[in-house]
């Protein structure tokens, strides 16, 4: 099918151009376009109507990925392609790399980007769960210049719906460094190889003495949007690395948690299931990490 | 109709034109270039890969993006990846191999293949059966692709 | 096989399509330009059941770009409505009838109900947004036990139920011998030992090839309608294109595009689209094109399956198969579809309900109920994926209350002498099943695998092996084809030599991505003793080819092919007779001379030869002096039907190994067995194998139309109809024990098309040994990752 009349093409070269832009049409009639690999199956479909797209490419300052002392800033811009191949993202930022490296396939990863996956926040996505999990901050800069910065879970809403106004663009996503030893893994499951998934879970752990100190248990595919469950990282805490039972414990309490939902592709019952068995998965590989 | 004039080079011929802002890349592509190796599949959801082109070098799927994005660029097309005449170790094995059979995902594949080998010269079988995760093919049953990029991937290493 | 040498045929040959294919110059219908050529873009109905109480097409027809709109009501008394004869089956029916654009009501969610025909795409895909359309409710129809059941909603008005068919297919035609027959039959469950009773559903899924559908016609006063279309059948489309528009049939040309992208027997039937596009074309007097959305044909056609088996085995105690009862319900969906109606996969499925084993008695019988959905439209193991599901996870649970190794309690029932007629009156001409089998056993190392099995499963892991075999129509003979789809089974091909020693083929079917161009070469360039590349095959266009069926029913490798080898034949003989006499050679028929290396050389003096153009140009180019009653010029049209319906065999195991935590599994080896005669070119049939393998287990595992409780189609996109990618597959050993065949001049038997039937049953009895200690037995489809956990569950808690 193909997208209905559009007006406008615009291809800025700076935060303020795009956000001039943004602000020259009225609430909704212009969209940004990062990768466009979700915006564009809902423009072919009319079910997003623009009359202007803004095409981020040009934008400067907006992709690439900083590994610094203080963590990791990534442009939002960045392609998955880029941030599957960097090697530099291990132990606490090493689920990105998970999520990013089996997001759709080659041609999506090569054209998508973590900003736009971020921003547009579907249902199931592999971004706003890895997001948070790794409590990643996003920094959002308005028209007037001014920026925010807000923690992953708070900007991501239920499905397609953020934080974001309509004056603001996403403009970096930070990763905090961890205070000791720390690992991260993502992973998740759909009916066919790198599917959207039904499930995701990101699991984020700070390991002392070979037990987990804190962590983070994130889970994406959720008809109320991706969520942390409390009631499973409180659980981790103290559970030994090689301690299956206790992982799988953890779990439990994390599948108990979450509200799950029937489709196509799952009913609620497994679901949880998938949350129980991807999340141990997913932490056992996060102790490994953050054991080096 | 909103129009917009894009200047794209493919297969390292330039085309100034103007477009309808809405124009689909993979339209363009066809229908102003003439370039009918690239193939639609889907209707909205960019899932079946055989419409796939590089664009600086990179695959990527040419339903989901309109032309406009692509102004400024260098396409290749499955019409461009045979160099004075000579088909690529890539198309020569998948004639070897009998890597097609109605040949309509072909282009797509070869296309995001191409790109698949330069970034991974020597792939596991398993590596490209995940490298070919975003080309459907409905007729082979995939196991003469993967014998195919095997053996693209000896010849060219 | 006179005069024919060694050589091409069975040898690996690179096809010679690849090469377009492979640089983008592959010309599938979307690739064809007329000038001026418009564009139609159908507004199809957000309903599944309901009455049609206004069409507004002002906005449409209103916009710039815009050259016609069209609604039902406009074309009803324009076009004959179907059925039409030439795409009525022989068969006791009820057939609907209808028009392209849907009249007074729609009967599905997608229906076609208006068309919108502009300059431009963009501006038809606009202007079919802007017609509104008020539709008043009616109760939906959604499955086909509640629309057979009393004082169901009828969706057919003027009919009185919803059965468009029903057939007993082993008690014969009236009721008191159908009433003897199931007495007869039942005295045999009630003396059997074992008795298993089962439902088996298999669910909606087909085969969505990557190409949609789609077509180009044009009308001139003068040559009257020609058009392109993706299809199978160019010739039945042509006839019945001729009588829906009244149009001559002698000014209405039909060309299938070279290049197809894939088939699968949804491209066989006469559909409702190309009926308007013709006719659009003809009444504007301009070209009109129209290419099929992905989301179109998800929703209108690719949908096949859909069928319910109530089965029951009688075995003896030690494992000799006795008897089977099948009572089937098909949902057919509207039956709006020329050729096929929704009904005639079902009732193929029921012929080939017995498969390969020595039944001494049946009682089958299948009833094909209307319901508020696209009709079933036919899908590569046409009718028999869910018949052949339902045999083969019952042979191994009649296996298992035998306590016996599944694959034994095949070997045991297997018709071991062909040839054989089944139960169901098919017809199994040659070949020898125990030996296809026997090489599968040799592949599986059984004993080897239940060794590893056991040693696994005292670690906690779950493998399985899976067995499954199946018999597939290798063409369709006249005696089945005539009945089932009023048209004739033979194969048919022009062979044109040309003066200068080449030879032009022509094939009225039309392939989609085959290797008809390759195959045909290799047999034609053997017989002739020439080289394939000097051997040009045209398909598909019926200006030029003679009469054909159509691409359906793994027709080529027997029928065609065979036609075309008989051609030859013809023509030899004549270069025989006049090369005889010209060198006025005694006591000499055509028989004597060699048809080799380019030479036509005399065996009884090989110092006397021709080269094949020489022979050749002699007849074309220069005919006199010729044998009395003897013409000039070399070709022939041969049509070939075999003595009797012919059949292929295979025999499948599958390996597999399943997390019980959650119902996951992974395929970890796939080998098939196969008789499928003389090979005539190794890679094509191993990719017809391989690509029909990962389609059935494609359609098992991942595959399903998915309608909501008000009829509205829930999976018309690759994001929520899923296929199978690369990495969801193993790779697929292929390995041979052929026997030729005798009917054919190769001893080829066409095969492909019925390949995927036994896939769901193999992989489903793989799983269910895995989880034989949970006693799971895995009775319909999809088989997915979430209800097979929840079988385990509950076999867990039990326990």
């Amino acid at each position: 099918m193909y997208p209905a009349p559009i007006d406008e093409y615009v291809r800025p070269a700076t935060v303020a151009d795009a956000l001039a832009a943004l602000g020259r049409y009225d609430e909704g009639d212009a969209v940004f376009v990062a990768g466009g690999q979700s915006l564009m199956q809902a423009v072919k479909a009319r079910l997003v109507r623009p009359r202007c797209l803004i095409d981020l490419q040009s934008v400067s300052g907006l992709s690439g990925i900083d590994v610094g002392a203080d963590g990791v800033r990534i442009g939002p811009m960045t392609r998955y392609a880029e941030i599957a191949r960097d090697e530099r993202l291990t132990g606490a930022c090493a689920a990105l790399r998970d999520a990013a490296g089996r997001v759709g396939d080659r041609q999506v990863r090569n054209r998508g980007t973590i900003g736009g996956s971020l921003c547009w926040n579907y249902v199931a996505a592999c971004m706003p769960p890895t997001a948070i999990g790794l409590g990643a901050s996003l920094e959002l800069t308005a028209a007037d210049g001014g920026t925010r910065t807000l923690a992953a879970e708070d900007f991501i809403g239920g499905p397609l719906e953020t934080a974001r106004e309509e004056n603001e663009i996403l403009t970096a996503i930070t990763i905090p460094a961890a205070a000791g030893s720390a690992g991260s893994a993502y992973k998740k499951w759909g009916l066919v190889t790198d599917a959207l998934p039904v499930i995701g879970v990101c699991v984020a752990l700070e390991v002392a003495d070979g037990r987990c100190a804190s962590g983070r248990v994130a889970v994406g595919g959720l008809a109320n949007g991706p969520t942390r469950s409390g009631a499973g990282e409180e659980a981790l805490v103290g559970v030994a690395a090689g301690d299956g039972d206790g992982i799988a414990a953890a779990l439990a309490k994390a599948a108990d948690e979450i509200e799950t939902q029937d489709d196509l592709w799952a009913d609620s019952d497994y679901r949880k299931q998938l949350i129980r068995s991807l999340g141990a998965e997913v932490t056992a590989t996060a102790f490994a990490r953050a054991a080096g | 109709m909103s129009t917009t004039t894009i200047t794209v080079t493919i297969n390292g011929e330039v085309f100034e034109e103007t477009v309808p802002v809405r124009m689909l890349l993979v339209d363009f592509i066809r229908e102003r270039a003439a370039l009918t190796g690239t193939h639609i599949g889907c209707t909205y959801e960019g899932v079946c890969g055989a419409c796939t082109v590089q664009i600086d070098g990179e695959a990527v799927k040419s339903c989901l993006m309109v032309a406009a994005q692509a102004d400024g660029h260098e396409i290749t097309t499955v019409e461009g990846l045979a160099q004075g005449g000579e088909l690529s170790p890539l198309q020569r094995a998948f004639n070897e191999q009998h890597a097609l059979q109605c040949g309509y995902c072909t282009p797509g594949i070869l296309m995001n293949m191409d790109e698949f080998l330069r970034e991974n010269p020597d792939p596991t079988d398993e590596e490209i059966r995940h490298g070919l995760v975003g080309n459907l093919c409905r007729c082979t049953g995939y196991a003469h692709i993967v014998d195919a990029v095997r053996q693209a991937a000896k010849e060219t290493r | 096989m006179t005069g024919t040498s060694e050589g091409w045929v069975g040898r690996h040959f690179h096809r010679k399509e690849d090469h377009r294919l492979i640089t983008g110059r592959g010309k599938f219908l979307a690739d064809l330009a007329r000038p001026g050529a418009l564009h139609i873009v159908f507004k199809r109905s957000d309903h599944a059941h309901a009455t049609i109480e206004s069409i507004d097409v002002s906005a449409a027809r209103a916009m710039a770009g815009v050259v016609a709109v069209v609604t039902g009501d406009d074309i009803k008394d324009e076009i004959l409505p179907m059925p039409q004869p030439v795409v009525q089956p022989a068969l006791p029916a009820t057939y609907p009838k209808h028009w392209p654009l849907a009249v007074g009501k729609v009967k599905w969610h997608g229906e076609p109900v208006a068309a919108v025909v502009a300059r431009d795409p963009y501006i038809a895909a606009d202007a079919a947004e802007a017609i509104e359309v008020a539709y008043d409710p009616l109760p939906y129809v959604g499955d086909p036990e509640s629309a057979l059941a009393e004082g169901a909603t009828i969706v057919h008005e003027d009919w009185p139920d919803n059965v468009i068919f029903q057939m007993d297919f082993t008690g014969g035609a009236d009721e008191e011998s159908q009433k003897a027959h199931e007495a007869k039959v039942q005295e045999v469950f009630d003396s059997a030992d074992i008795v298993l009773k089962q439902r088996f559903t298999c669910h909606r899924c087909g085969v969505a090839p990557m190409e949609t559908r789609g077509a180009l016609f044009e009308w001139d006063e003068s040559d009257g309608l020609t058009g392109w279309l993706t299809t199978q059948r160019p010739h039945i489309d042509r006839l019945a294109l001729s009588d829906i528009l009244e149009i001559p049939a002698e000014k209405v040309r039909i060309i299938a595009p070279r290049d197809q992208g894939g088939g699968f027997g949804v491209k066989a039937p006469f559909y409702r689209e190309p009926m308007l596009i013709a006719y659009m074309a003809k009444k504007l007097g301009r070209p009109v094109r129209w290419i099929e959305t992905r989301q179109e044909h998800l929703m209108a056609v690719s949908q096949e399956r859909d069928q319910i088996h109530d089965l029951e085995v009688a075995a003896a105690s030690d494992g000799k198969l006795l008897a089977i009862r099948d009572r089937g319900i098909a949902d057919c969906g509207d039956g709006c579809e020329g050729v096929y109606w929704g009904f005639l996969m079902p009732f193929l499925g029921a012929v080939e309900l017995p498969n390969a084993y020595d039944w001494p008695i049946g009682d089958i019988k299948v009833k094909v109920a209307i319901t508020n959905k696209s009709a079933l439209s036919p899908a590569r193991a046409f009718g028999e994926f869910p018949t052949r599901f339902a045999m083969e996870r019952a042979i191994d649970m009649v296996a298992k209350r035998c306590g016996m190794e599944p694959a034994d309690m095949r070997r045991k029932n297997l018709v071991a002498t062909l040839p054989h007629m089944s139960i169901t009156n098919e017809y199994f001409d040659s070949g020898d099943f125990i030996k296809v089998w026997d090489n599968l056993m040799a592949e599986a190392d059984l004993p080897g695998f239940r060794a590893r099995q056991a040693e696994a499963r005292a670690e906690g892991r779950y493998l399985g092996i899976g067995f499954g075999l199946g018999v597939e129509l290798s063409g369709v003979a006249s005696e089945l084809f005539v009945p089932m789809e009023n048209q004739p089974g033979y194969g048919a091909a022009t062979v044109r030599l040309d003066p200068r020693g080449k030879v032009l083929v022509f094939e009225g079917d039309a392939p989609g991505g085959q290797g008809h161009e390759t195959t045909v070469a290799q047999a034609v360039a053997q017989s002739f003793g020439i080289h394939p590349n000097d051997v040009v095959v045209t398909t598909g266009d019926t200006g030029t080819t003679p009469f054909g069926s159509g691409t359906v029913g793994a027709r080529a490798g027997s029928y065609f092919v065979s036609a075309a080898v008989q051609a030859c034949e013809f023509l030899k003989d004549k270069i025989g007779r006049i090369m005889a006499h010209d060198l006025a050679l005694a006591d000499t028929s055509p028989a004597d001379f060699e048809f080799r290396d380019g030479f036509v050389t005399y065996q009884k003096d090989t110092n006397i030869k021709k080269t094949f153009r020489e022979a050749v140009e002699r007849v074309i180019m220069a005919p006199i002096n010729l044998p009395e009653g003897e013409s000039g010029g070399l070709e022939h049209t041969a049509f070939f039907e075999a003595e009797k319906p012919m059949i292929a065999f295979n025999a499948d195991v599958c390996t597999v190994e399943v997390d019980i935590e959650t119902g996951q599994f992974k395929i970890l080896s796939w080998t098939t067995s196969e008789d499928v005669g003389q090979i005539i070119n190794p890679q094509i049939v191993e990719g017809q194998m391989q690509g029909a393998i990962v389609q059935g287990l494609s359609n098992t595992m991942f595959e399903e139309f998915v309608y909501d409780e008000n009829g509205q189609q829930l999976t018309a996109d690759f994001e929520n109809y899923k296929l199978a990618t690369a990495a969801d597959v193993p790779d697929i050993k292929v390995t041979h024990a052929p026997t030729p065949c005798p009917y054919t001049p190769l001893g080829s038997r066409g095969i492909g098309e019925g390949r995927p039937s036994d896939v769901p049953g193999t992989l489903c009895n793989a799983i269910c040994d895995a989880l034989e200690p949970f006693g799971i037995e895995i009775t319909d489809l999809p088989l997915r990752p979430d209800s097979l956990w929840r079988k385990i569950q509950a076999a867990r808690g039990a326990s």
